[in-house]
C-alpha cells in the first residue's frame, strides 16, 4: 500500500515543530518569534501544498 | 486513501508556453499547477535576497529543454488549486521571514508591497486573461457536474426533466464561474490596495496620500452624479445589445442541430418503406435528442477530433450508402470548437452521399494543435453555390454559419460538372 503523502508531510512537520520546541523547553535553544514563524509557516505551507498536490485532478 | 496523480513525465523546461527560459511554465506542468502561480513564487522569491532569480538562473542551466510540444496536461482546479496555492503562498513566507531574520533583506518598504503586488497582479492579469479553474460553460469532455439532478430518461415527461436538468446544469456552471471571477478579482484589488497602503505608511506618505485622495473621491462623486444617466443608458443598450447577438447565435446554432438531426432524419424516414428501419431511425434521433437537450455528449460521441470524424464519416456511409474514405493526420481533444467542425464535416459528407450522384466522399483532416483543417471531396455534378436558395440552410447554416460562430472560417468550392470541395479551417485562440 502506498502511503499518504499528505499524512506523511503532516507527521513530520509536526514532528519537527515538536523537536525544535521540545530543545526550547530544555534551554538547548532560544526560541523567539522570529526564528519559530518562519518555520510555523514552513510547516503549514508544506501540509497545505502535499494535500493539494495529492487530491485527484 | 489519497493517490497521487502528480507525475506528468519528465522535468523539461516548455519554451513554447514560457516567458524567458520556460522554467516556471515547465515546472507548473510537471507538476499541473497553474503557470501564474510559479511565476509569482520566482518574483517573490527574488525580493528575498536575490533567491528567486538564482533559482530560475538554476533551473535554466539545469533542466533541459523540451524538444516537442508535450501532451496536454490537466491543471489541477477547485479545492486542490487553492491549497497548492495557499500553501506555496505560506512557503514563500516562511523564506521571505527567514531572510529577514538572517538580515538579507532589502527593506520593509520595498520588500512587502512588491509581494503583495505580485500576489493581486498575477490574480488580476489571471482572471483578465480567461482563469482555467471556472468550470467550462459546456465541456462534453467533464463529466456532469454532481450538483445537477440526475435525470431518468425512463420517467414521464423525460424530455421537459431533461431540459430543465439541461438548463439548471447551465445555470449552476455560470453562477459558479461568475463567483470565482468576482472573488479571484476582488482578492486580486484588495492584494494591490493593500500593497499601495502598505508602501504609503513604511515611507511616511500615508498622510498626504490620504489628501489626495479625500480630493479624488469628491471629484468622482461629483463627476458621477453629473454622467450617471449617461453612463447607465449606455451600460444598458450594450447589454441588451450583447443579449440579443448571443440570442441570435443560439437561434442559429439550434437551427442548424435540428437541420443535421431531426430534418435529415424526418427526410429518411419519408424515403424509408421498411417499418422496422424507421422505428431504428426514430429510436436514434430520441437518444441523441433527448442527450443534446440535457446537454449531454449524445450515446457513443467520441472525445477525439479522429474518432469523432471517423464516426460521423460511418454514420454517413450507413444512412447513404455511400463509400466515405477518412484520413486523419494528427488529433486532439473535441472541445466546442472542435465539435462544431465535426458536425459542419458531418454536414458536408451529408450532402455529398446526397448530392454528389453516389461518387465516393474523401475526408481528409489535419490537427497540430494550432490549426484543424478539414476537407470533404466528392467527384459529383457539382452545383453553382450563388444559385442555392435563401431558404436552404445546409450549407448557409450547418456550415460555413456554424463554422464562423466557433470563431473558424468555412469555404465551398464547386462548379457544375467539377465536384465539390468544403474546407473548414479553425485557428486556436490565443
Amino acid at each position: 500500500m502506498r502511503p499518504d503523502l499528505a499524512s506523511l508531510v503532516a507527521g513530520f512537520c509536526i514532528l519537527a515543530l515538536g523537536v525544535v520546541l521540545l530543545l526550547d523547553a530544555g534551554g538547548t535553544i532560544d526560541l523567539r518569534f522570529g526564528g519559530f514563524a518562519p518555520l510555523a509557516c514552513a510547516a503549514i505551507g508544506a501540509t497545505l501544498g502535499a494535500v493539494g498536490m495529492t487530491r485527484p485532478r | 486513501m489519497t493517490t497521487s496523480d502528480a507525475s506528468t513525465g519528465d522535468l523539461r523546461r516548455d519554451r513554447e508556453e514560457g516567458w524567458i527560459g520556460g522554467v516556471a511554465a515547465g515546472i507548473a506542468r510537471r507538476f499541473g499547477i497553474d503557470v501564474s502561480l510559479v511565476r509569482v513564487a520566482f518574483v517573490v522569491a527574488t525580493a528575498a535576497g536575490g533567491v528567486g532569480l538564482a533559482a530560475y538562473a538554476l533551473g535554466w542551466l539545469v533542466i533541459p529543454a523540451g524538444d516537442s510540444r508535450p501532451a496536454r496536461v490537466r491543471i489541477r482546479t477547485g479545492r486542490a488549486a487553492v491549497e497548492v496555492a495557499v500553501g506555496t503562498a505560506f512557503l514563500l513566507l516562511a523564506v521571505l521571514l527567514t531572510f529577514r531574520a538572517l538580515g538579507i533583506w532589502f527593506s520593509d518598504a520595498v520588500v512587502w508591497p512588491l509581494v503583495l503586488i505580485a500576489g493581486g497582479g498575477a490574480l488580476i492579469w489571471r482572471q483578465s486573461m480567461g482563469g482555467s479553474s471556472a468550470p467550462a460553460a459546456r465541456d462534453p469532455a467533464r463529466p456532469e457536474d454532481p450538483r445537477t439532478p440526475p435525470v431518468d430518461p425512463r420517467t414521464a415527461g423525460a424530455k421537459s426533466s431533461a431540459t430543465e436538468a439541461g438548463r439548471h446544469a447551465v445555470a449552476v456552471r455560470e453562477t459558479t464561474r461568475a463567483a470565482v471571477a468576482i472573488s479571484r478579482t476582488g482578492l486580486g484589488i484588495a492584494l494591490v490596495v493593500a500593497a499601495g497602503i502598505v508602501f504609503l505608511q513604511a515611507t511616511g506618505a500615508l498622510g498626504a496620500a490620504r489628501d489626495v485622495l479625500l480630493a479624488v473621491i469628491a471629484a468622482v462623486v461629483v463627476l458621477g452624479v453629473i454622467f450617471a444617466p449617461w453612463v447607465v443608458r449606455l451600460i444598458r443598450s450594450l447589454t441588451e445589445e450583447r443579449a440579443e447577438r448571443i440570442r441570435s447565435q443560439e437561434r442559429a446554432e439550434v437551427a442548424a442541430h435540428l437541420h443535421d438531426s431531426v430534418l435529415q432524419t424526418l427526410a429518411m424516414v419519408q424515403r424509408s418503406d421498411n417499418p422496422a428501419e424507421v422505428a431504428a431511425l426514430a429510436r436514434r434521433q430520441e437518444r441523441e435528442l433527448r442527450a443534446w437537450l440535457a446537454g449531454r455528449p449524445a450515446p457513443g460521441q467520441s472525445s477525439r477530433l479522429a474518432s469523432a470524424l471517423e464516426a460521423a464519416a460511418a454514420e454517413v456511409e450507413e444512412q447513404h450508402g455511400v463509400p466515405v474514405e477518412v484520413v486523419v493526420v494528427g488529433d486532439r481533444d473535441l472541445d466546442q470548437a472542435h465539435e462544431a467542425v465535426v458536425a459542419a464535416a458531418r454536414e458536408a459528407m451529408t450532402n455529398a452521399a446526397k448530392f454528389g450522384g453516389g461518387s465516393p466522399v474523401d475526408v481528409y483532416a489535419e490537427s497540430d494543435g494550432q490549426r484543424t483543417h478539414v476537407f470533404v471531396r466528392d467527384r459529383g455534378p457539382g452545383f453553382d453555390p450563388g444559385a442555392v436558395p435563401a431558404d436552404r440552410r445546409g450549407v448557409r447554416e450547418s456550415i460555413v454559419g456554424r463554422m464562423r460562430r466557433h470563431g473558424g472560417r468555412a469555404r465551398v468550392t464547386s462548379e457544375p460538372g467539377s465536384g465539390t470541395e468544403v474546407e473548414l479551417v479553425l485557428e486556436a485562440r490565443p
